[in-house]
């Protein structure tokens, strides 16, 4: 039996600390090699931390919500590899590389560094063997050295970027990452086998079930899969929480990212069914029987429940803080009557569906939104403060304000001026979904020139946008609605969509902002202006 | 086992509490293994007793009396009188200090001190049998062990150490009286550095070397100092013979060599101090019984983590080879116990600096000149006289030099020879500028205290790049 250390891993980026979201293992659990055995946020995502051997879990060494170092050691195994093999050694056994046991004396009383042959390994990532030491003069600190070991890093492979190549710490990580990126589907690319991703249970979706909808199990209803976490859509975890369902529990053999995924329809059929079960039970135990689920997951009445801030959370906060902080936010609000808008719309998405793509209105908009910034550049710019310059850029870049388990992202669309309504269509449908996955890259979000946040997807008319900075403007999209609008004199329902548009007033003034929207609004109440573009 | 033995276990088992083994000790507590150390003799190994630290006492107090001999040109005028007793005692009071103090550090970090000798009884287990005899013994089984033993001096034939007439480097540092004559077999660094010391001391030196120079191993132009200083001092050099025999003559002995041609010489002295190197102690271990295996030489050999052949056994110190420092033991030391307790380290050092405590004294660290260009590099060197130092002059120096050698190119520093008083202090600043992988230019333009003998090395850095002030740009 050896003992095994596990460190926390750099899971992405050059991190330098992530949160134990939770554990998936316990003190004398078995497990086996890449099985998931922790969860943990860094800025920007959940990843999954496999365990690098088969083994058992002899100590666990970091709470759950404990910001952990990378390079501190969080687990550790007992392994059944013999061979007196040392703590903290990967799976790989050493020796096999040349010279393991040869000491190389150095030969005058001066200093040669003592070469060394065969490695076992102390990296993270799971298989990578051990660097060995360099047998010539490595021009890097040894401190720079001890990461390139600590990250597997072979040191004499790195580049530096120092005087006269001097190899930085920087250099290393940078080094790791590209390893990192090389070796396997980047952290970013969702299909890692190292770090696979998953949706998170996301704050706020977790002991939402009510007493009654948790009794489950009684006269017939449907058990409960009770599951540990699942992929759904936010509409539908939505559904879910309104329904008093824990996603959880709702039964499916959907998969997504090999993880089980519910839809809609299964979260409002499982609901039905626990309200007959629950019904018979009712009838049954008469009144006055409180069942003993009530408390279950859901904390006492009246007490505080504090939710770390941190990752995604965080992230999102400092952004708009320093946006809020930054930018002096103005909001113009206006509304467009797309009534042909959805007309049209209703017939280019069955062409559209046709050839594979689910067309909304979201890629009809942007299209309209790039032809009016085109007329518009200071919609469409920078603020740069050090140079005292307002930069007017060249491309249009729109991100798309996508709500996710964890909180706001958004995905960039480059170069949508270029791009056709179909195209656009795909490349948005793919980047939100992968925002909502949580497989997105972080420079799929960057880069972006103007943000539209779709709000009205989920409800609601007007909002005061926060702009993603160091954008200019933003644009928020209420809910399309059917209202009752006069037209040539005769009030007849119409098609109204609600605009908000946020600007920068340090660089747009409220006049340019509202013939900005009268401008979009021409192209959304007349869809066919766009075929000039 | 016998019968009566008591067996503990350990997580990390170090043999020999040497500059490498207590080091290792230490930090392997420190990282909260079970730490188990065995010593024969004393704590400190042969660094603390019988090696680097008395003879560093006794080159301070000798260097003293000659200073204050010489210092006529100050305008002090003294005979100082030599009481070998009080200076030996002082010099143990030293040692027992330092001594005392790895024990008491020992302890203090929860190392279990074991005394007496331990031997391997099985990949996983030694017996540690107590002074004396029937002291009884005990097995202790461990999972990782490092093996810390050191070396002892090599005997010369015809040569074997008694302690009286033919002294070991060991014998020599605990002489009571100052002997009138000396025959010195060997001109390496311990050899120098006692000669040195004796003939400060009074005594009539003969030094006998093999070898064509002193200290072998060391550049021409830096030896040449360190010889013409001993010289200066009263050392009589003889190279080219080798010590073949001695025998008693009245109150002394009579030392024979022969040159190359078979020539006879003779050398009357009171008596011979044997300094010709070092070999481990691997031969009361027992290591075939953990299946270690040692070279042709008698060393362990280890890779870059300090491991012998059998993964979870380290050797650390003299055991695992040249060169025999204790700063390369102790680096050894603290990378074992490291790597046994799970931490990513390794031997990745980039150079292993080295100082003689000669007159003056001899620093350095990385490759000379020559070794660069073998190993590929185009080097530019640069050089500064001491006597173009004025903190050199104020302390009465002048011969001697610090030299730099970098990568033309890059300008990253490789290697430092440096000739002067404090020599071995000197010699840390380039090698910490090894380490961190500094240029020329970094060092050039590093501000030096003035006046210091540290400006000699700035100043060394900034004649390779031509840019030397205080020296004329070669």
């Amino acid at each position: 039996m050896a003992r095994r250390e596990f460190k926390l891993p750099d899971v992405g980026e050059g991190l330098t600390e992530a949160e134990i979201v939770s554990w998936l293992v316990e003190v004398g659990d078995t497990v086996s090699e890449d099985q998931p055995v922790a969860e943990v946020e860094t800025d920007k995502a959940v990843v999954e931390v496999p365990a690098p051997v088969d083994g058992t879990v002899a100590e666990i060494r970091a709470e759950e919500g404990e910001m952990v170092p990378v390079g501190e050691v969080i687990i550790v195994f007992e392994t059944e590899s013999g061979g007196g093999a040392t703590a903290a050694e990967e799976g790989v056994e050493p020796g096999d590389a040349e010279g393991t046991t040869a000491t190389e004396q150095a030969g005058e009383a001066g200093a040669e560094a003592e070469p060394g042959g065969g490695a076992s390994a102390d990296t993270d990532a799971g298989a990578e063997a051990e660097p060995e030491t360099p047998e010539g003069r490595v021009f890097a600190a040894p401190s720079a050295r001890r990461l390139a070991r600590e990250l597997g890093v072979d040191i004499a492979s790195v580049e530096g970027s120092g005087p006269g190549g001097r190899i930085s710490e920087a250099d290393v990580r940078a080094r790791a990452e590209d390893s990192r990126e090389a070796a396997a589907p980047s952290v970013e690319g969702g299909s890692a086998s190292s770090a696979t991703r998953r949706v998170s249970g996301g704050e706020g979706n977790e002991g939402q079930q009510t007493g009654g909808a948790s009794a489950g199990g009684g006269a017939g209803g449907p058990t409960p899969a009770g599951r540990d976490r699942t992929l759904a859509a936010p509409a539908t975890r939505r559904i879910a929480e309104e329904r008093g369902v824990d996603i959880d529990d709702v039964p499916t053999d959907l998969e997504r990212e090999g993880q089980p995924f519910v839809e809609a329809e299964q979260v409002v059929e499982y609901a039905e069914a626990q309200q007959r079960a629950q019904a018979a039970d009712a009838a049954a135990v008469e009144a006055g029987g409180e069942t003993e689920a009530a408390g279950a997951g859901v904390s006492a009445a009246g007490e505080d429940e504090r939710v770390p801030y941190r990752g995604v959370r965080r992230t999102i906060g400092q952004q708009m803080e320093r946006s809020k902080y930054t930018a002096p936010h103005v909001t113009h609000h206006d509304e467009a009557d797309v009534t042909d808008l959805v007309e049209a719309r209703g017939e280019l998405a069955a062409v559209a569906e046709e050839r594979g793509i689910r067309l909304t209105y979201l890629p009809i908009i942007a299209k309209a939104v790039v032809a009016a910034l085109k007329e518009f550049p200071y919609l469409n710019s920078q603020l740069d403060e050090d140079s005292e310059e307002i930069v007017l850029r060249g491309e249009y870049n729109l991100g798309i304000a996508v709500g996710t388990d964890a909180g706001l992202m958004v995905p960039v669309v480059e170069g949508a001026d270029r791009k056709g309504t179909l195209q656009l269509a795909s490349e948005m449908n793919e980047l939100i979904e992968k925002a909502r996955e949580r497989t997105i890259a972080r420079d799929e979000m960057q880069g972006g020139t103007f943000t539209i946040t779709n709000f009205g997807a989920i409800g609601g008319e007007y909002a005061t946008p926060i702009i993603n900075y160091p954008e200019t403007a933003i644009l928020g999209l209420g809910a399309i609605k059917q209202k009752p609008r006069v037209v040539d004199g005769e009030v007849v329902p119409r098609h109204v969509l609600t605009l908000s548009l946020s600007i920068d007033h340090r660089v747009i003034d409220g006049a340019e902002a509202a013939r900005f929207t009268n401008r979009l609004i021409e192209y959304l109440e007349n869809p066919t202006l766009l075929l000039l573009e | 086992m016998v019968v009566g033995d008591i067996a503990t276990g350990t997580d990390l088992l170090v043999v020999g509490a040497g500059p490498g083994g207590y080091v290792a000790a230490i930090r392997g507590a420190q990282l909260d293994l079970d730490v188990t150390l065995v010593e024969k003799d004393a704590y400190g190994g042969t660094c603390l007793n019988h090696g680097c630290i008395p003879s560093k006492a006794l080159v301070t107090a000798s260097s003293l009396v000659e200073d204050v001999r010489e210092a006529e040109a100050m305008g002090i005028h003294a005979d100082p009188a030599v009481d070998m007793k009080g200076m030996t005692s002082w010099k143990d009071e030293v040692v027992d200090q330092l001594t005392g103090g790895v024990e008491k550090l020992c302890k203090a970090n929860g190392v279990n001190l074991v005394e007496g000798r331990a031997e391997f009884a099985g990949e996983n287990k030694v017996r540690v049998a107590h002074g004396g005899e029937g002291q009884g013994s005990e097995s202790v089984e461990f999972e990782h062990a490092i093996v810390s033993t050191g070396s002892r001096p090599i005997t010369v034939p015809n040569f074997e150490f008694d302690g009286e007439y033919v002294l070991s480097s060991r014998d020599a540092l605990a002489l009571e009286s100052v002997p009138e004559r000396l025959v010195v077999v060997g001109a390496g660094y311990i050899g120098m550095e006692l000669s040195t010391v004796f003939a400060k001391l009074g005594t009539d030196v003969t030094v006998v070397e093999m070898l064509d120079s002193a200290l072998p191993g060391y550049e021409d132009d830096v030896a040449r100092i360190v010889r013409e200083r001993a010289e200066g001092i009263g050392v009589d050099f003889h190279f080219g013979e080798a010590a073949s025999g001695w025998e008693r003559s009245g109150d002394g002995i009579t030392v024979r060599t022969e040159d190359e041609d078979g020539e006879v010489s003779e050398f009357g002295a009171e008596k011979a101090l044997v300094a010709v190197g070092r070999e481990p102690v691997t031969d009361t271990l027992n290591l075939e019984a953990a299946g270690i295996e040692t070279d042709e030489n008698g060393f362990v050999p280890t890779d870059d983590r300090a491991r012998t052949n059998v993964e979870h056994v380290y050797a650390v110190g003299d055991v695992a080879g040249e060169p025999m420092l204790a700063h390369k033991a102790m680096k050894e030391g603290e990378v074992a116990a490291e790597h046994a307790a799970g931490e990513p380290a390794a031997l990745d050092y980039q150079a292993v600096p080295a100082a003689v405590f000669t007159d003056p004294e001899i620093g350095t660290v990385g490759m000379t000149e020559r070794e660069a260009e073998e190993a590929g590099y185009e080097p530019s060197v640069g050089q500064f006289p001491l006597q173009a130092s004025g903190r050199a002059l104020t302390v009465n120096e002048r011969d001697g030099f610090v030299r730099v050698v970098a990568d033309e190119p890059s300008g990253f520093l490789l290697g430092a020879q440096v000739v002067a008083p404090e020599a071995s202090e000197l010699v840390a600043e380039l090698g910490l500028a090894i380490e961190m992988g500094a240029t020329l230019e970094d060092v050039a333009a590093t501000i030096h205290v003035h006046p210091t003998l540290s400006e000699a090395v700035m100043e060394a850095a900034a004649n390779a790049l031509g840019e030397a002030v205080h020296t004329l740009n070669r």
